[in-house]
């Protein structure tokens, strides 16, 4: 922030002090907005990474009960049914479709898990035995997923939320540091150099007033000078008509012509 | 009198497998079990009974490569049983085998239809269901050499015949293909037991037929059970159900017009187990398709449990008849429990999740 | 404001890198879909000791970049240590990369990437 150099190029003129003014001030708005914008972004940022927390840890019980439940269709089919439901997957009945979530003007997508209906690969499995526990595993399974989903969301809310988080305080500074400071400056050198016009103009009137002052002083003082001698004059007229009389009248006019 | 002869060529078998059935983990093994905090203290625990077979196990292993280690266990008895028996009594561990030779030949099949390397596969196939030319298998491309090769070279072509042309292979679910299959070879096995001149009206095709009727309700209450809701039809699954059973035919009947859980129950009131099991499971009630509470919720035991708790309830009664074959099929039954047992023990250790832990089927 | 619309309206599968058991439980859960022939294509990838780093890598990269439909990328955890470079530079939003837990390994908070962006912006 030092001084001169840190200021946008602009004559120091009072249209341009008002341009600035106006420029500083539409900074110092859209610094509040963005403030509170990445405010409330952070707020609910925060709340998704302590949500993506909780969720991880549910996960690991979650994913624990259903590698549980697997464990029971082992013993209860009494073999190995993993490659079987390897080669019968075909279609996916468990699908996520993504919808869009609108925080503070930030779209965050969410994943909704749905199943589709009609198509079950795995129907049969476990037909002769342990069926009953193929379709319990498949259910807390499909449980398990559905945490898997939502986890997932906050993820992906977590990864677009830092991202832009990062964008809106990066501008948030940049307004704080860069553009409110150097708008700040321009308009102190403009003010300073509108001032130093203002002195100057100042000193200036001064100068003439002083002139102006001299000037009717002299005259004042060559006016006074003159009405003395012409007083004088009267007096030595007076004087004079006490003495001899001629130039009374013309005297006397003078005097009329000046009072 | 049916067992005048028996020690003469079984006798040696007989003694072996007691044997075996003595080495069974009894309720005081799984007491200890349920108490072990790492899988590590469950391998030390499982060691008078495993020994040589955990030795080779890294630190901390990973509950499947456990339960491979116990089968591995399994394997080489039966190996060794199977390579003294003889005469009839080999021929009946044979048709032991078939029903693990089934998963693996659709497992084979799945592979095939989806153009995989089937030979990746062999490593997944029950060892039990392993035979000689099942390698060969793996040399068929498409679906109708797979075909021709499992008619050729697999002792399960009878079950194959007349049932599954190689379209059906490539049409049917797997499923459907697997259960027909199983109910063929359950409805060979049943007259094979009650037609072979060794065993016929002896003590083998007395218990044998329980099992087998057993193993045949079971499935076909199960397929019924299951396929509530799916895209196989009352017909189609009329024909997975095996033609013997207490349920057959009556209950069979009933069972293939079921539509709902309320209908199973219907079918099966006429036999008074399968009744008490419908209810203690809680099922028919308005509890929907059973009790799918999910993961945690069920703390009851389930239908299956209670097939299974029967299964090896059957499984020890064998061992109280004296000349009969049929304690080698118990014994492979009650190992396989066990082995399930041990991998459940080991997986609520490994999982945290103690409060199940005693899921287990103990009988001993 | 972030992504527009297009980058995520076609995405609709979830996709998996884990292993056997974790695959298998959420291909029950009904995730699975495999595209139809020819050059169909799967949404999940097995990984057992023998696959190469490589191979990870590589359905990663397909998962994340190539394939425009997928919105969630599961990745087992353990399975996201053979490919931490890759996990940890990846910030897309979409595909969401989510890393779980398997059976034998239990979820480490530790480890995570995006915890850890968390636990960085808090400077905890």
């Amino acid at each position: 922030m030092s001084g001169a150099t840190n200021r946008e190029a602009v004559f120091p003129t009072r249209q341009s002090l008002g341009i600035m003014k106006s420029k500083l001030k539409g900074a110092q708005t859209g610094h509040d907005l963005l403030k509170r914008k990445s405010e409330a972004l952070t707020k609910r940022f925060r709340e998704i990474t302590r949500r993506i927390d909780e969720a991880k840890r549910k996960m690991g019980r979650v994913m624990q009960i259903a590698a549980f439940s697997l464990a029971e269709v082992t013993y209860a089919v009494g073999g190995d049914i993993g490659y079987q439901v390897q080669e019968s997957a075909k279609s996916a009945r468990f699908r996520v479709r993504t919808k869009q979530e609108n925080v503070s003007g930030v779209f965050l997508p969410a994943f909704e898990s749905y199943t589709t209906e009609g198509n079950n690969d795995f129907g049969l499995t476990g037909l002769g035995k342990g069926g009953q526990q193929v379709q319990r595993c498949r259910e807390t399974y499909a449980r398990a997923v559905e945490t898997l989903v939502e986890l997932a969301s906050l993820q992906t809310a977590f990864v677009i939320l830092d991202e832009v988080i990062k964008v809106v305080n990066r501008r948030v500074n940049a307004i704080e540091h860069v553009i409110i400071p150097r708008t700040e400056n321009t308009i102190k050198y403009i003010n300073s150099e509108l001032d130093e016009l203002d002195r100057e103009e100042f000193f200036r009137l001064k100068k003439v007033q002083n002139k102006k002052q001299r000037d009717t002083a002299i005259q004042d003082a060559e006016m006074r000078a003159k009405r003395e001698d012409a007083e004088k004059r009267d007096k030595d007229k007076e004087n004079e008509e006490t003495g001899g009389g001629g130039d009374i009248l013309g005297d006397d006019e003078d005097a009329d012509v000046i009072f | 009198m049916e067992g005048l002869f028996f020690n003469a060529n079984n006798g040696y078998i007989e003694g072996i497998v007691r044997g075996y059935r003595n080495g069974l983990l009894t309720s005081n093994n799984y007491n200890n079990l349920v108490q072990c905090e790492t899988i590590d203290d469950l391998k030390l625990q499982l060691g008078p009974a495993y020994g040589d077979f955990l030795a080779s196990l890294p630190p901390n292993p990973s509950t499947s490569t456990l339960a491979a280690k116990t089968t591995d266990k399994l394997i080489s008895e039966f190996r060794y049983v199977r390579a003294n028996a003889v005469g009839s009594l080999a021929k009946f561990m044979d048709y032991l085998t078939y029903g693990y030779m089934i998963d693996n030949v659709a497992l084979l099949i799945t592979g095939t239809l989806h153009e995989r390397d089937t030979r990746e596969l062999l490593d997944r196939c029950h060892p039990l269901g392993w035979f000689e030319t099942m390698p060969v298998l793996c040399v068929a491309t498409n679906i109708e050499e797979l075909y021709n090769s499992v008619l050729i070279e697999t002792p399960l072509a009878p079950y194959f015949k007349g049932s599954l042309s190689h379209q059906d292979l490539d049409e049917l679910n797997i499923e459907i293909v697997r259960n027909t299959l199983y109910k063929n070879y359950l409805e060979d096995f049943h007259n094979f037991v009650n037609t072979d001149s060794e065993m016929a009206g002896t003590p083998t095709a007395e218990v044998m037929t329980e099992i087998l009727e057993f193993e045949a309700d079971r499935r076909a209450i199960n397929i019924t059970l299951n396929s509530f809701g799916t895209e196989l039809s009352k017909a189609d699954r009329k024909k997975l159900y095996p033609a013997f059973g207490r349920l057959y035919p009556e209950g069979s009947f009933m069972l293939s017009r079921a539509d709902d859980i309320e209908g199973v129950r219907l079918a099966v009131e006429g036999v008074n187990d399968y009744k008490t099991y419908f209810d203690q499971a809680g099922m028919g009630q308005s509890s929907g398709p059973g009790n799918m509470s999910g993961g945690s919720g069920s703390d009851g035991k389930s239908l299956e449990d209670l097939f299974y708790q029967k299964e090896m309830e059957i499984s020890k009664g064998a061992f109280t008849r004296q000349f009969t074959f049929a304690i080698v099929y118990a014994w492979v039954k009650l190992r396989e429990q066990e082995i399930r047992n041990i991998t459940w023990i080991a997986e609520c250790i490994a999982q945290n999740q103690k409060e199940r832990i005693g899921n287990y089927i103990s009988v001993f | 404001m972030a992504a527009p619309a297009s980058a995520y309206k076609d995405r609709q599968f979830l996709a998996v890198i884990g292993d056997e058991d974790s695959v298998t439980g959420l291909l029950l859960a009904g995730i699975g879909h495999v595209t139809p022939a020819p050059d169909s294509q799967k949404n999940f990838l097995v990984v057992d000791s023998k696959t190469e780093a490589s191979a990870i890598e590589e359905a990663f990269v397909r998962f994340t970049e190539e394939r425009k439909d997928i919105g969630i990328l599961l990745i087992n955890q353990h399975i996201a240590e053979k490919i931490r470079h890759r996990v940890d530079s990846y910030t897309a939003a979409f595909p969401a990369l989510l890393e779980i837990p398997s059976k034998d390994h239990p979820y480490d908070p530790e480890k995570d990437s995006v915890l850890r962006r968390v636990r960085r912006l808090f400077g905890e």
